[in-house]
């Protein structure tokens, strides 16, 4: 235990020293500021009588919870493409940092298994970002909670799936880091998935586009293989704005899509001389 | 157990298992550091190439000396050095730490190692980053606060504890590394190139350190090209060239001063022994043996007992060896 908190830490200390914690941090903070500061929502009888947004007021008259829930599921999808892409953007460096000469000698050379190494370093790298996703979900639901006195706990469950998705796509950037030992590929790979996935998602319309068998098996497979990062996000709007939830399947599929690619980084780093 | 053994190497899992156990199950073992037949061969992509950087290596350390290994640019050390500590996973052979698989990580436990070309985070503090690789070493929280400032204060560091290692000079952060290499009270420390970039009075502080460690019983293995500070330091040598321990023994016998180094091809056994006897020193390599005689007149007794066993006698040379000597006319065979 002591060993796995050490390599966590090291890695919090790393991620604070090239500023990705601030940076996480003080976007996040930024939005809180924007919803604390900048969205004034006054509340007659239950129901929103004015919006006042940078100064200006609207004398619409909304349903307070639709509004509050598009404010969440706006937060979400935010945290979805941006943070997402920013969270990768920002820890495609820490794996290969490990693996420079001279320092992972030193690690090895210490009483713990490869495995405990690298699966130290992914551990910290879900906690930084999941941190930071906790504080900016917290800070939002807290703010708009206080000031228009709904609590929507649904909106809490972007901090699980924020955090679930953006693991698994560190496990792809340790996999091309380990692999590759390089942070540009590893990002750019690991972006490809994220932009891929929408497209991908358009299964039941490429089932009629394409014409031969082989080609929509080809299209199931890598719809099943990689991870949905899209319909996540989908799912999570859903389950926030309209509180549905369409099914596991694309938990699951991410979840051991995940699995294999931090599975195959392990037997390469495992295998690997250095 | 017969049937056993026959299913258990019929059987490519179980055969793993037991030859695990099997390795495994000598934790006591006479050598700090053992290698039999430790073979390293690096394939260039597209598998057009093949570098072996060690070829059958065999050495044994015992406990408690200091042990120097030294070869030319490329000769394989720092391949060596991986691989006792597993970086570099063998092709063949095996590397045995206190008689364990050094592969294990719980083999790797007595070992403190400092790194050539370190390259220790900058974010840490020099007592930051000794906290780290002490918890990686598994030194509690309690003993890391008594540990940190004493080994830090042993290598003169004491009063740059909260200084950023990004500020530490180069001799600093070799001098950090060794407290790195010491703080969990190690059995072994493996150090390469030790006092690189230290000035005078810093190597002597280091070396004085280490003979420290040797008293209390540490073994020490460098891995060195300074052959003045191998020489002053180290108890017993190893010469790697091409990949192969070209040279092995003691220090005090491979520098025996005057006198004359008589080579001889493969002496029979008994021989041998005897000439062991009559020798002042004795070096062992590659099918070879250098006897060292103090005289002329026992260099020539010597090859009248060799002649009248027909042995092939390869060489007889006078003799004034400092290590630099021993050094050249070994990697110039």
């Amino acid at each position: 235990m002591m060993v796995t908190v050490a390599l966590i830490n090291d890695t919090f200390r790393e991620a604070l020293a090239r500023k990705i914690f601030w940076v996480l941090f003080g976007l996040s903070t930024l939005l809180i500021l924007f919803f604390l500061f900048l969205l004034r929502i006054d509340i007659v009888a239950g129901a929103t009588a004015t919006v006042s947004l940078f100064g200006r007021q609207t004398n619409a008259n909304p349903d307070v919870e639709r509004l509050v829930r598009g404010v969440y599921g706006g937060i979400a999808t935010f945290l979805y493409t941006w943070g997402m892409f920013l969270a990768v953007f920002a820890s495609a460096g820490l794996v290969p940092s490990v693996l420079e000469p001279g320092r992972i000698e030193l690690l090895l050379s210490k009483p713990l298994s490869r495995t405990h190494i690298l699966l130290g370093r992914f551990a910290g790298n879900v906690l930084v970002v999941a941190l930071n996703t906790t504080y900016l979900v917290l800070g939002v639901w807290t703010i708009l909670g206080v000031k228009t006195g709904i609590w929507s706990p649904a909106f809490l469950i972007s901090i699980a799936t924020t955090t679930f998705v953006f693991a698994v796509l560190l496990s792809v950037v340790v996999l091309i880091g380990v692999w590759l030992e390089s942070a540009a590929a590893a990002t750019m790979i690991t972006v490809a998935l994220m932009i891929i996935s929408p497209i991908l998602a358009q299964t039941s319309l490429m089932m009629r586009l394409l014409s031969s068998e082989w080609s929509r098996n080809l299209w199931r497979v890598l719809y099943y293989s990689f991870p949905k990062v899209y319909e996540l996000g989908k799912m999570t709007l859903d389950a926030i704005q309209s509180r549905t939830f369409a099914g596991f399947m694309p938990i699951w599929t991410s979840a051991l899509f995940g699995i294999a690619a931090l599975g195959a980084a392990l037997t390469i780093f495992a295998k690997r001389d250095f | 157990m017969s049937n056993f053994r026959e299913f258990s190497l019929r059987n490519k899992y179980w055969y793993y298992c037991v030859s695990w156990c099997e390795r495994n199950a000598r934790v006591d073992s006479e050598f700090a550091i053992e290698t039999r037949d430790l073979t390293k061969v690096y394939i260039s992509r597209w598998k057009r190439r093949e570098v072996r950087a060690i070829d059958g290596v065999s050495l044994k350390v015992r406990h408690g000396t200091i042990f120097g290994l030294l070869g030319p640019n490329g000769a394989g050390k720092t391949t060596f050095v991986k691989a006792l500590l597993s970086a570099v996973r063998p092709t063949n052979g095996s590397a045995l730490i206190f008689g364990r698989d050094a592969s294990l990580p719980e083999a790797r436990r007595p070992i403190g190692y400092l790194p050539e070309n370190h390259r220790f985070p900058t974010y840490f503090t020099g007592a930051g980053m000794l906290d780290f690789y002490a918890a990686l070493s598994g030194v509690d929280a309690t003993r890391r606060k008594k540990l940190i400032p004493e080994n830090l204060e042993l290598v003169g560091l004491g009063h740059w504890a909260d200084m950023r290692i990004g500020k530490y000079s180069k001799g600093m952060l070799q001098r950090l590394g060794l407290a790195q290499a010491l703080i969990h009270a190690p059995t072994i420390l493996i150090l390469d190139e030790p006092t690189d970039g230290v000035d005078p009075v810093g190597r002597r502080q280091i070396r004085d350190i280490l003979t420290g460690f040797e008293e209390r019983g540490v073994t020490i293995f460098v891995n060195s090209h300074l052959l003045a500070e191998v020489e002053t330091l180290c108890r017993e040598v190893a010469i790697l060239h091409l990949g192969k321990v070209a040279l092995s023994g003691k220090m005090q016998d491979l520098i025996a001063g005057k006198g004359y180094r008589l080579t001889v091809v493969h002496p029979p056994e008994a021989l041998a022994e005897e000439l062991r006897g009559r020798a002042t020193s004795v070096a062992v390599r590659d099918g070879m043996m250098d006897f060292q005689f103090p005289s002329r007149e026992l260099a020539n007794g010597a090859m009248d007992l060799l002649r009248a066993q027909r042995c092939e006698i390869e060489a007889l040379a006078p003799t004034t060896s400092t290590l630099e000597e021993v050094f050249v006319r070994t990697v110039q065979k």
